[in-house]
């Protein structure tokens, strides 16, 4: 009996290697899997708009966009604005006191607000959206699934996508650089505040350092990637929420599983597009 | 593919698994302009299945669905959705939006896939509510609706396109026996005044023979009988006797008869 044991413990050993290659294996395909239905999932959606569009009518109706929009920015406007003030607050703080230093806290405005602009805004904002709003597009489409509302729609000769998902993607494509713009705008307050408070850099010689500092540059990449980010929540969301599976704990978990994916996209993504625009784009 | 043209649904050695296992087994069935078939069934034997296969919401593995002339399974994207228009379902939770009042729901196919003023889309969702007698809710959300109201609501946003097809997935199932007759007569009046085809999925007894002109039962996958009412409730088949009588002894329950037995 103890020969059989160490025989199979061998064994499994021997085999450990393989198996796990097998699951990196597996995960990775997963991965690429979900990738690519994510991908023909914006597509399909844009194909079936544009094709409504040929034919002479609307996509979907405007008080459904507006419904969203309002929702998903109008409403997040306190959310987002109270965080990245706060955010702004310990920034400009943190990096004060380290720059104080060296006598060089007049970087601080600079550096905050290019940081904001090109990076934090969006990121932060990205990230607030996804837990937000992203878990609302996916519980609200993963209930109707599962009360076969989507099956009816589809039933009856209507495109899903172009219905239920094209207004809530286009809502988020729009307001999403509204709301980091808002993002970047009260962070940027939040370290006047304390240039003024703590390192005596007055209002207006405050602005002077901005606007120095903020090349043209770094407002558009952090619009462009606002866009980007908008249409991958949008789409992950409504994703996640159309291919939920057995009732509310589907439900439960694809909601989950929405915002993690999300907000892991919304990094990912983010550090490729800095990878390649550093990359291109050399300061 | 002309053979199917006169037929209204046809489908034909369609074999349909769901994870292994086998739903639909080389079926063959035939719907008939005007007719009212009842596809009877156990609980999960793949009578919604067929449905969906019909509306082209699902593929089978193998095998070919007709509607009219048109092969649901090789149409594209936008054709099928045309070709969906001439087909209403009710399902069997009704699934109206639940976002959308009655008169939004009702009217919602009108809305999207027409080109009507709100005036005449209107009109329209008042006829076909005050067909099934839900006039009076048109300003209702689907929760505040009973369950048989709900299931009206729902048979007239089927109707509103006009179909020529309507499949009901377990239509009285659940409501008390005057409402579900209203519905059954309801069923019975579309064919009568708007020649309307319908498929029922049922296993209400008196509800199917109430409603059906013809008779289907599914049984592992397989029609095992397909007949007009009377001969099927005639039937020597072990299976359909054994389910319309609602034995516990007989071929329906033979894997179960022990555990039964023990209790």
């Amino acid at each position: 009996m103890p020969d059989q044991k160490q025989d199979s413990t061998e064994e499994v050993l021997i085999a450990a290697p393989v198996i796990a290659l097998q699951e990196i294996g597996n995960i990775g395909g997963g991965l690429l899997r979900e990738v690519g239905s994510i991908f023909w999932f914006i597509i399909n959606t844009i194909e079936e708009t544009i094709e409504r569009v040929r034919e002479g009518r609307v996509p979907f109706t405007a008080s459904s966009f507006f419904r969203h929009a309002e929702r998903a920015g109008v409403d997040s406007v306190p959310l987002v604005g109270l965080v990245s003030f706060f955010l702004g607050l310990t920034m400009a703080l943190l990096t004060g006191y380290q720059l104080q230093r060296f006598g060089t806290e007049r970087l601080v405005p600079g550096l905050v607000s290019i940081g904001f602009t090109r990076e934090l805004g969006p990121l932060i904002t990205g990230i607030m959206l996804a837990a937000r709003i992203g878990a609302a597009f996916t519980a609200e489409l993963g209930t109707m699934t599962v009360s076969e509302e989507v099956e009816a729609i589809e039933a009856m000769g209507i495109g899903p996508l172009r219905f239920l998902v094209a207004p809530r993607m286009l809502a988020l494509f729009f307001l999403m650089p509204c709301l980091s713009t808002i993002s970047n705008i009260s962070a940027i307050f939040a370290t006047s505040l304390i240039s003024k408070a703590y390192f005596s850099i007055a209002f207006p010689y405050f602005i002077d350092l901005v606007r120095d500092s903020l090349l043209i540059r770094d407002l558009i990449t952090g619009v462009m990637k606002s866009f980007l980010f908008g249409v991958l929540i949008a789409a992950i969301a409504c994703y996640r929420g159309l291919n939920v599976k057995g009732g509310a704990a589907g439900v439960g978990s694809a909601t989950t599983s929405s915002v993690v994916t999300a907000i892991t996209v919304v990094i990912g993504v983010d550090t490729l597009y800095n990878v390649v625009y550093t990359n291109f784009f050399p300061t | 593919m002309n053979s199917q043209n006169s037929h209204m649904v046809a489908l034909r050695d369609v074999t349909m698994e769901f994870e292994d296992k086998k739903v639909l087994d080389d079926l063959s069935l035939t719907v008939e302009p005007q007719e009212r078939l009842v596809i009877m069934g156990q609980s999960g034997s793949g009578k919604s299945t067929i449905l969906r296969l019909i509306l082209g919401i699902l593929r089978p593995h193998t095998g070919e669905v007709f509607f009219k002339q048109f092969e649901i399974t090789r149409l594209k994207r936008r054709k099928l959705q045309q070709v969906r228009h001439d087909i209403g379902m009710v399902y069997q939770y009704s699934a109206l939006l639940s976002s959308r009042n009655v008169r939004d729901n009702v009217a919602l196919p009108l809305e999207e896939l027409t080109t009507k003023s709100r005036k005449e889309i209107d009109k329209i969702v008042d006829q076909k509510l005050d067909l099934v007698g839900m006039k009076d809710a048109r300003d209702l959300t689907p929760s505040e609706l009973s369950g048989g109201m709900k299931k009206r609501v729902s048979l007239a946003r089927a109707l509103t396109m006009e179909p020529e097809l309507v499949l009901f997935d377990e239509p009285t199932a659940g409501l008390d026996p005057v409402i579900a007759s209203v519905i059954d007569e309801l069923i019975i009046s579309l064919t009568d005044n708007a020649k309307v085809t319908s498929i029922v999925v049922t296993h209400e007894m008196s509800s199917a023979f109430r409603v059906g002109t013809r008779m289907a039962m599914l049984y592992q996958g397989k029609i095992i009988e397909d007949a007009d009412p009377e001969t099927f409730k005639n039937s020597q088949n072990p299976v359909v006797a054994q389910f319309l009588s609602g034995s516990t002894e007989g071929p329906i329950l033979e894997g179960s008869q022990d555990a039964i037995a023990k209790k």
